[in-house]
C-alpha cells in the first residue's frame, strides 16, 4: 500500500533509520538538511507489489566516510553523473528508486531522488552494514547489476562484474581515490527483483520505530525497549573500550551493568554483538542499538567512550537475511572473522 | 581425580607450575581435579571440582568470558589455565561472579602432576620430596646453616631447626610462633597444623644437644604435604645430627690450632717470627693496626670451648673486626682497628666489651680483663698481656663486676699488677711518657719528690735546686700527667713507675 510522507514525518523517519543503523551507517543530519525543502514534500512511497515489476529501478547510497560529508557538502544533486552514466550504459532510464542500506543516512538517500523518480518501499540490507558487497542484489547473485561511484573531480566509474568482492573492493578504492567519501548508484536491475531480493517495507518500519521511539523516549528502559518492539539488553557503564589485537576496526566496549553484569558490546562499523556474562545474548543481524542512557541519544560506535552510561536494546534484524545461511554468513559477526560470536541460526 | 583437594594445599606444593588466583574467590576446597587438552574435552559434570586445561585460552575478551562461563555452567568450582593473566579486569570480575576460582598457571603439566602427587600419588609425593632431601645432601654443605638452606631450597619449605625456647636456625622462611608453639616436642614425628602455618618436625637425636627437632613448614600445606614432609624431615634428620656433631668437631678443631697460634705468638714476647706470623695471617689476624685485647677467665671451673662458642657470636655484634680463641682456663680475644681510634671510640669499645662481660655472665661465672689500646705486633702481645693481668685481678673484683680495664691511666690497676711480670714496665712507661718527652729533669725532679715524702723544701735541697724551681716542675709534671697527686694511690703508682722506669 502507498503512502505519502509529509516533511513533519522526517524528523520520525530519520530516527527511525538512525536506530535501524545499529550504531552504524552514519549520522542522518546532513540528509536531513538536503531533504527540509519543503517543495520536495509529500513524497509517495509505493510497496513493491504496487509497481510494474518490469520496471527499471536503481539505488544509491553514499560510500566511505560519512563523517567527511560534514566537512566536504554534497552538491545539490550528488548522484546525477553516477546516474547518468548508469542509464547510458543500460540505455534506458531507470524510472523507480529503492535505499542501497536500510539504516543510517544512506536509507534517506532515495528521497533527494524522488522529484523524477518513484520510490519504492525496499532496501538491499535492511540494517546499516559495511561492505557494499553484503547488498541483498549481490549476495542472491542477481544477474546484470552494475554499479557507478564517483572518483573524485567529477570522475564517474562504472563496475560490471560477477565478483562481488570485486565490486566492493575496485569501488572502495576509487572512493579513497575520490577523497574519502563518494556516492555510488547501482542499477540493472528491476522492482520486479526486489520482490525476492531485498528487503521490504524498510520505511514503514523506520517510521513506526521513529514515532514510538519520540512518544517514549522519557520512558524507563524496558518500557522503551518493548515500545520498539525490542529488548532492554544491558544497562550501565562503558569501563573498557579495549581495539581488537588482530582486527584494529573491531573494538570491545566493557560495560559494568547495574546488577554487577558483565556486558561486552563487540563493535566494528556497527555494533555487531553483545555478551552478557560470557553468554551470547544478541549478534548480527539483530540490530543491536545503544542508546547514552541519559539523554537517550542513539550513539554511532565512535560515540562509545569510557565512563558512558548506557543502554543496549536489541531490535529483530530484517527476517530476509535468515531466510537461508547463504544469505546468514554474509552478515554474521564471523563473516568480519569475529569466531564466537554468531548465533545458532 | 576424584579426591578433595584444596586452593590453599596447591598454592602450597613447591612445584605447582606457577599458580596463582587471578579472579573469584581466594580460597575454596574441591571435590577433584580433571586435567584436559581442550575445555571442550571436559567432562559435562563438573560436581565442584578443579578443570585445569593445558591449551591457550582464547585472546578476546568475549571469548575468555564465554570460557568461564563454560566451565562455570558445568559445574566446575575453579579453572586453572595458562596465560589467564592476561584475561581483563570484566573476566575476572566475571568469575567472581559465577562463584568459579579463576587460576594463572604457567606450566599446566606441573600442575597436573602436583594435583596428582596430591590427590592420588601420595608416595610419589613423599618420594619426590626424599629425593629432594637425598639431592640435597649430595651437595658438600659448609655448615648447619647450608646444610639447612640446601635443605630449604630443594624442597621448596622453610627448613628451622628448633628447641623448647625457639628457632635456632632457619631456612626459606620464619617460622611462626603459633605454629613453633603448636608442636609436640616429646613425639618423634609431629604434624602440626594452625591457622598461621603447618609443619611436619621430627626430634633430632644429637649427643651433644637435647631437644632440638627439625621442622619442615609452610602456609597452607595439607595433611598428605605434611605427612609426606615429615617422612622427608626423618630421613634428612641424620644428615643433619651428623652436621651438628661435624660442626663441633671442627669448631673444637680450629679453637684448639688457633689457641696453640695465640700461645706461640704470646711467647714469642713481640720478637717477629715469620712462621707464627703467617700462621696468624691464615686465620685472618693481623698484627698491624691497633688492638684491644681482652681475656675472659672463669671463677669457678668452666669449659674454655662453651665459653668461645657463647662468646663468638657476641662478639659479632661489636663493630669492629674481632678476634677470640680458648687460652688456657678462659678466652681471648681483641678487637684490631687499622686506624686509631678516638679515646671516645675507645671508651665505647670498652663499654661493649664491658656489655658482653655481662651478657656472658649470665650463662658462665667469669670474670674480665681488658688491656690497653695499642699498635702493631708488639703493642697485641702488650695489649693480650695486660688483659691477662687485668683479668687475673678481675677474679677477685667484686666491686667492679669482675671487669677490670688496664690502659694508659689505669694506676690503681697497674699498681695491683705488680706481681713480677712484663706488663708493669711498659704500662709504666707509658705512664711517665707525658713528662719523659718533655724535656728539663722533669723526671728526675718528681722522683726525688716522690723519695722526700712530697716535700719541696728536701726536695731542693737533694737536688740543689731552689724551692721555687722544685715547685714549678712538680706543678709542670703534674699538668702534664694530669692526676691528681694529693690522691695517695697516685702517688704510689707514680712513685713506683718512676723507679721502675729509672731503675
Amino acid at each position: 500500500m502507498s503512502r505519502t510522507l509529509e516533511l513533519a514525518q522526517l524528523p520520525a523517519l530519520a530516527r527511525g533509520y538512525a536506530l535501524l543503523g545499529s550504531g552504524g551507517g552514519g549520522t542522518t543530519t546532513m540528509l536531513e538538511l538536503v531533504l527540509s525543502d519543503p517543495s520536495r514534500w509529500p513524497i509517495t512511497v509505493f510497496d513493491v507489489d504496487e509497481l510494474d515489476p518490469d520496471l527499471p529501478c536503481l539505488g544509491a547510497a553514499f560510500v566511505g566516510s560519512t563523517m567527511l560529508l560534514g566537512e566536504r557538502l554534497p552538491g545539490s544533486a550528488p548522484f546525477a553523473p553516477l546516474i547518468a552514466a548508469a542509464e547510458r550504459w543500460l540505455g534506458e532510464p531507470a524510472r523507480a528508486v529503492c535505499s542501497l542500506e536500510g539504516g543510517g543516512l544512506n536509507a534517506l538517500a532515495p528521497f533527494t531522488l524522488a522529484d523524477d523518480r518513484i520510490v519504492v518501499d525496499a532496501d538491499l540490507t535492511g540494517r546499516a552494514v559495511p561492505g557494499l558487497d553484503q547488498m541483498s542484489l549481490l549476495v542472491d547473485g542477481v544477474p546484470g547489476v552494475i554499479a557507478t561511484c564517483d572518483t573524485g573531480a567529477g570522475g564517474v566509474m562504472l563496475v560490471k562484474t560477477d565478483r562481488p568482492p570485486d565490486l566492493e573492493r575496485v569501488i572502495r578504492s576509487a572512493i579513497v581515490q575520490a577523497g574519502g567519501v563518494g556516492g555510488t548508484v547501482f542499477a540493472g536491475f528491476t522492482v520486479g527483483d526486489l520482490a525476492e531480493h531485498a528487503i521490504q517495507g524498510g520505511v514503514a518500519r523506520a517510521l513506526g520505530l521513529g514515532t514510538a521511539f519520540d512518544a517514549h523516549r522519557a520512558a524507563a528502559l524496558p518500557e522503551l525497549a518493548r515500545a520498539l518492539g525490542g529488548r532492554l539488553l544491558a544497562e550501565g557503564r562503558i569501563t573498557a573500550v579495549e581495539p581488537d589485537l588482530r582486527d584494529p576496526h573491531v573494538n570491545v566496549v566493557a560495560v559494568d551493568g547495574r546488577g554487577g553484569e558483565v556486558h561486552r558490546l563487540v563493535t566494528r562499523s556497527e555494533t555487531l554483538a553483545c555478551v552478557t556474562d560470557g553468554r551470547l545474548v544478541a549478534a548480527a543481524p539483530e540490530i543491536i542499538v545503544v542508546l547514552d542512557a541519559v539523554s537517550r541519544e542513539a550513539l554511532e560506535v565512535t560515540d562509545l567512550t569510557m565512563s558512558r552510561t548506557v543502554a543496549v536494546i536489541e531490535l529483530p534484524g530484517p527476517e530476509w537475511w535468515s531466510r537461508s545461511e547463504a544469505r546468514r554468513r554474509h552478515v554474521v559477526p564471523s563473516a568480519y572473522g569475529l569466531a564466537d560470536l554468531d548465533r545458532a541460526a | 581425580m576424584n579426591e578433595p583437594i584444596g586452593l590453599a594445599a596447591l598454592l602450597a606444593h613447591p612445584a605447582n607450575g606457577g599458580l596463582r588466583v587471578v579472579g573469584g574467590p581466594e580460597q575454596g576446597d574441591w571435590t577433584g581435579v580433571v586435567v584436559e587438552a581442550a575445555e571442550t574435552e571436559l567432562p559435562e559434570d563438573g560436581a565442584g571440582r578443579l578443570a585445569v586445561v593445558t591449551a591457550s585460552p582464547p585472546l578476546t575478551p568475549w571469548q575468555q568470558d564465554a570460557l568461564v562461563r563454560r566451565i562455570a555452567d558445568r559445574g566446575y568450582r575453579a579453572f586453572a589455565v595458562s596465560r589467564a593473566d592476561g584475561f581483563g579486569p570484566g573476566t575476572r570480575a566475571l568469575a567472581g561472579r559465577l562463584g568459579i576460582t579463576l587460576l594463572h598457571v604457567e606450566k599446566p603439566m606441573q600442575l597436573a602432576k602436583a594435583c596428582w602427587q596430591l590427590v592420588e600419588g601420595r608416595d610419589a609425593l613423599t618420594l619426590s620430596y626424599v629425593r629432594k632431601v637425598s639431592q640435597s645432601i649430595q651437595y658438600p654443605a659448609e655448615n648447619l646453616p647450608d646444610l639447612l638452606h640446601h635443605l630449604s631450597s630443594s624442597l621448596g619449605h622453610g627448613v628451622a631447626l628448633i628447641d623448647a625456647e625457639g628457632v635456632l636456625l632457619e631456612a626459606g622462611g620464619a617460622l611462626p610462633a603459633t605454629v613453633h608453639a603448636a608442636i609436640d616436642r616429646a613425639a618423634w614425628i609431629d604434624l602440626a597444623s594452625v591457622s598461621g602455618g603447618a609443619a611436619a618436625s621430627v626430634r633430632v637425636d644429637s649427643p651433644s644437644r637435647e631437644g632440638l627437632r627439625l621442622v619442615v613448614f609452610g602456609d597452607g600445606l595439607g595433611d598428605r604435604q605434611l605427612a609426606a614432609l615429615g617422612v622427608a624431615a626423618e630421613v634428612a634428620m641424620p644428615a643433619v645430627a651428623a652436621r651438628i656433631l661435624i660442626d663441633e668437631v671442627a669448631a673444637v678443631n680450629d679453637a684448639s690450632s688457633s689457641s696453640g697460634v695465640l700461645r706461640d705468638f704470646v711467647d714469642l714476647r713481640g720478637t717477629p717470627d715469620a712462621d707464627v706470623e703467617r700462621r696468624m695471617l691464615e686465620r685472618g689476624w693481623r698484627t698491624t693496626g691497633y688492638h684491644l685485647a681482652f681475656r675472659m677467665i672463669g671463677r669457678s671451673r668452666l669449659e674454655p670451648f662453651q665459653l668461645l662458642r657463647l662468646v663468638s657470636p657476641e662478639l659479632g655484634r661489636i663493630t669492629a673486626a674481632s678476634h677470640a680463641t680458648t687460652s688456657g682456663r678462659g678466652v681471648t680475644g681483641w678487637l684490631t682497628f687499622t686506624e686509631p681510634p678516638s679515646p671516645e671510640q675507645t671508651e665505647r669499645f670498652v663499654s661493649a666489651l664491658r656489655t658482653l662481660h655481662g651478657t656472658v655472665r649470665r650463662s658462665f661465672n667469669v670474670a674480665t680483663g681488658v688491656g690497653s689500646l695499642a699498635s702493631g705486633s708488639a703493642g697485641l702481645t702488650a695489649s693480650l698481656s695486660e688483659s691477662a693481668d687485668a683479668a687475673r685481678i678481675a677474679v677477685n673484683r667484686s666491686s667492679t663486676g669482675w671487669f677490670v680495664r688496664v690502659d694508659g691511666l689505669g694506676v690503681e690497676q697497674l699498681l695491683l699488677a705488680w706481681s713480677g711480670n712484663d706488663t708493669f714496665m711498659p704500662a709504666a712507661r707509658s705512664l711517665l711518657t707525658p713528662i719523659e718527652g718533655a724535656g728539663g729533669d722533669l723526671l728526675v725532679t718528681l722522683t726525688a719528690y716522690l723519695d722526700h715524702e712530697s716535700g719541696i723544701a728536701p726536695t731542693a735541697a737533694a737536688l740543689g735546686l731552689h724551692r721555687n724551681t722544685v715547685a714549678t716542675r712538680i706543678q709542670r709534671a703534674q699538668e702534664l700527667l694530669g692526676v691528681d697527686m694529693a690522691d695517695p694511690e697516685v702517688r704510689l703508682a707514680l712513685h713506683l713507675a718512676c723507679r721502675a722506669v729509672q731503675g
